[in-house]
């Protein structure tokens, strides 16, 4: 199916509604001045209002003039985008891009499963090694039905690009929240307040202030710059918690802390956890390479060690080993987990399998 | 005028102040981190700078301020939370790369609290830019760094972390408990104090807590002032 061409018009600073419903109104202004454009501009949520883009390109001579026009008209904060089906449109515009027609799950491949929407949906595909929507949608059709569910497969299709409707990307009351806000219906106490799955934030005006410093940002670095923290449970250091895109679903189901989780090591945690572990080499007093053995025993007592082909340091204190129970999906293997303390007042985490060890987190 | 300065908000600055955790509250001459200025935290690596200076985000975000952390490359999610911070309130930057003060800048309109780890000793425009974008807009700047001199400018306020002492682990026995730390305060808004305390950086339960007189140990959940773990 053909996905409808859009032009979407995004205003980061008026996607929250304030106290004083001071959005509202501004966006009620960038409707109007959009719809003096092309007759049928419709808003979709607050902060987002879209376009077919065929009709307005051929009028103003292409859709890199439909997009400089909507800027002139709009203001320089608006970020406006064109491509197929509007999940993809509404992310074009945050990224100001207008994507070549046809091209849609090449555009959206890179992006994370996060922008879905679907909380429980990206921690479960986080875990099983899906970060993208190229990756969400390489995954066989049946299968995620099957899996996942409905819902699930709906969004599938849209990271496949077949579809550019997702529940929750439309706001169903804005019509009446835009009728308010223009006075036209007196009737404020009954509009429900918003469905926001979590596309974007909160609602008072430092969170707007804070959110158009985020957007900011993720201008500036791209869209995965800015992260939340979220405790998800867990046992390595690793898997205990994630970051999370900010304005992604993940992002706006974030608990306070997290529940105790059996067989996590022993409190304080690491504040440096590196994604990516670095080699190091152990070896006790005679120079040995110390290893673990297959009941997850160490052969040995850490002498010094040597980070990434580094000078060696005394080991000074060490705990541990404590063994590592893998994760279900994974082949099963031995590993064992090590703290130790160097001369230099340095506490790191060591992973080790076999011979070789890991360092997995810093504890600065 | 674009959309951005029309909308901005009218809110006034509630108060100047922002609150610390009750054991960092001796370490500040106004008790609490004031808005506009700019503290810098200062250590050897694996000395506990970073816990010093994430938990000077604890009380902020717990009480609904925004933060923001900017070049901290991979943050211990888990160790933040024990340290009391509101994971709801905080933004990590983590690889902002070379235009690490330019997100600083962007945020601190957007944040009440920013903590940036510049990449090695920062520029004095870079610098001079940031703290005098913080005073404008009123928000706290922190900046970590291994050595007080990597702030050109220096800070209003400066913390630094001596002599360290890890308890709680022995040769092969025990694990990591605690962490005993000397640290310093000096800069302009010191008073010229040049204050000195001890504290667990963290202690057993995760939070930063005062070292009381003959203490023999960091303790478990609960025993420091500070705020208990989740």
């Amino acid at each position: 199916m053909e996905l409808e061409r859009l032009v979407v018009v995004w205003c980061p600073e008026l996607q929250q509604e304030g106290p004083r419903g001071e959005e509202a109104r501004r966006f009620v202004q960038v409707v109007a001045r959009t719809g003096e454009l092309c007759p049928w501009a419709h808003p979709i949520r607050l902060g987002v209002c879209a376009l077919p883009a065929r009709g307005p390109a051929r009028f103003f001579g292409g859709e890199e003039m439909v997009v400089s026009r909507l800027v002139e008209v709009v203001g320089e904060d608006a970020h406006v985008g064109v491509a197929d089906g509007l999940f993809a449109a509404v992310l074009a515009a945050r990224a100001r891009l207008i994507v070549p027609a046809g091209e849609v799950r090449q555009f959206l491949a890179p992006w994370s499963v996060a922008t879905l929407a679907r909380a429980e949906l990206a921690v479960t595909l986080q875990r099983l090694g899906v970060t993208t929507l190229g990756q969400f949608a390489a995954l066989p059709s049946p299968h995620v039905s099957d899996r996942f569910g409905a819902d699930a497969a709906a969004a599938h299709l849209v990271a496949r690009g077949e579809s550019g409707e997702l529940a929750g990307l439309r706001d169903r009351s804005i019509e009446r929240r835009l009728r308010v806000a223009r006075g036209e219906d007196p009737d404020l106490g009954s509009v429900p307040p918003p469905y926001q799955p979590g596309f974007f934030g909160g609602a008072s005006a430092a969170d707007t202030r804070a959110a158009l410093s985020f957007a900011r940002v993720q201008d500036r670095l791209g869209i995965e710059a800015v992260l939340l923290g979220r405790i998800q449970g867990g046992r390595d250091p690793g898997e205990q918690a994630a970051l999370v895109p900010w304005g992604s679903p993940e992002a706006g189901a974030i608990p306070a802390g997290g529940a105790p989780w059996p067989g996590r090591l022993p409190l304080p945690s690491p504040t440096e956890v590196l994604r990516v572990p670095r080699r190091v080499e152990v070896v006790d007093a005679a120079g040995l390479a110390l290893e673990v053995s297959g009941r997850g025993l160490l052969n040995g007592e850490p002498a010094r060690l040597s980070v990434e082909g580094g000078p060696w340091q005394a080991v000074t204190a060490w705990a541990g080993p404590w063994p590592v129970t893998e994760r279900w999906w994974s082949v099963r293997r031995r590993r064992a987990r090590v703290q130790v303390v160097t001369d230099d007042g340095v506490a790191r985490l060591l992973c080790a399998e076999r011979a070789q060890w890991w360092v997995e987190a810093l504890y600065d | 005028m674009g959309l951005a300065d029309r909308v901005r908000p009218t809110t006034p600055v509630a108060g100047r102040l922002l609150p610390v955790p009750a054991p960092l509250v001796p370490l500040f001459p106004d008790r609490a981190l004031r808005r506009g200025t700019t503290t810098t935290v200062a250590g050897l690596p694996g000395h506990g700078a970073t816990t010093l200076a994430l938990a000077l985000l604890a009380a902020a975000s717990q009480a609904g301020s925004w933060c923001a952390a900017v070049g901290l490359p991979d943050p211990g999610v888990v160790a933040a939370a024990e340290l009391g911070i509101d994971l709801r309130r905080v933004v990590f930057v983590p690889h902002p790369g070379s235009g690490w003060a330019e997100a600083a800048g962007d945020l601190l309109p957007g944040v009440d609290v920013v903590l940036v780890r510049p990449p090695g000793r920062a520029r004095q425009t870079a610098a001079r830019h940031l703290s005098a974008r913080a005073r404008e807009r009123q928000t706290a700047l922190i900046v970590l760094v291994e050595h007080v001199n990597e702030w050109p400018e220096g800070g209003d306020l400066a913390l630094s972390v001596g002599a360290i002492e890890w308890e709680g682990v022995g040769r092969g026995h025990g694990h990591l408990q605690g962490r005993r730390a000397e640290v310093r305060v000096s800069g302009r808004r010191s008073a010229g104090r040049g204050m000195e305390c001890t504290l667990w950086l963290p202690d057993g339960s995760g939070v930063v807590a005062t070292v009381t007189r003959g203490e023999d140990g960091p303790g478990g959940a609960g025993s420091g002032d500070g705020p208990e773990a989740a």
